[in-house]
């Protein structure tokens, strides 16, 4: 294959770059909110050990964000291969990286809604049962925010076959 | 210190007399592990359904459901991974009901007891 200007030698590094992005930015993110509400979980254990079931919720939504990173940078490293056998185009290097970057950088901000409203909400919930629908409505939201990177880095990856 | 404990309540383990620990006479003690066999087997589902489910079944489904599409494989393992957790929100709630349910039967019971 011949090295031209649309598949630059340096083309595979965006790509990369994306992948790294994605898991590293996500994986922050899921670090986070498992770390804060995990927190809050071992305030509420010790005096309602009953509550701590329900109060894990936050720490599976974090490993969710984790996993939709885990799907994007599978889904990249899938589409990239050595020199000889694949032409790698810059255009495709720059859409894996907004790929990573989308879904890695709303990772790490639902990671954090996640995380300051877990921690807060089951030491509430403890004081105050009702407020266990709400809690879990806000974490949903929160956790939106990351379903929506995955989702436009989904329909970007699409572009790559065009 | 807002995340300080409210200790003032609570006795410290050099505050307990022999007697907070003792076995009720005659009665057999009680060994049963402070986190039930159930309970534990449904965290180890659950791990293993997070860590596995997603990840597994979009390479399950990326050549036999969706013919090499990774897109529709890709979210797919994003639904498998939100199926876990309304499964562990579900399974969240119906234990503090049957929690509610012990509670209340042996409640009864200790009341005919009493009468």
């Amino acid at each position: 294959m011949a090295d031209s200007d649309l598949t630059p030698k340096f083309a595979p590094f965006f790509g990369m770059a994306g992948i790294a992005a994605a898991m590293t930015f996500g994986c922050f993110g899921a670090a986070y909110g498992t770390a804060k509400s995990g927190i809050g979980i071992a305030g509420v254990g010790t005096f309602r050990p009953d509550l701590i079931m329900k109060s894990l919720i936050p720490v599976v939504m974090s490993g969710i964000i984790a996993v939709y990173s885990l799907v994007i940078a599978v889904l990249i490293a899938g589409d990239m291969g050595p020199p000889p056998a694949q032409n790698y185009s810059l255009f495709n290097g720059f859409m894996h990286l907004a790929c990573g970057l989308s879904v890695g950088l709303t990772g790490m901000a639902a990671g954090y809604a996640i995380g300051i409203v877990g921690d807060m909400g089951v030491r509430s919930y403890m004081q105050q049962s009702r407020i266990f629908v709400g809690m879990v409505l806000i974490l949903i939201f929160g956790e939106v925010l990351g379903l929506y990177g995955l989702i436009v880095a989904l329909i970007l990856n699409t572009k790559s076959r065009g | 210190m807002a995340t300080r404990r409210i200790i003032s309540g609570e006795k410290t383990i050099l505050e307990k007399d022999d007697k907070d620990f003792a076995q009720p006479e005659g009665g057999k003690s009680n060994i049963a592990p402070a986190v039930p066999a159930h309970v534990i087997y449904k965290l180890l589902g659950f791990t293993l359904a997070m860590v596995v489910g997603p990840i597994g079944s979009y390479f399950l489904t990326l050549n036999l459901l969706f013919r090499g599409n990774s897109t529709y494989a890709g979210a797919f393992a994003a639904i498998m991974a939100n199926v876990v957790l309304i499964g562990y929100v579900v399974v969240a709630f119906q234990e503090d009901q049957t929690d509610q349910m012990e509670a209340k039967e042996k409640e009864k019971r200790e009341g005919k007891k009493v009468i």
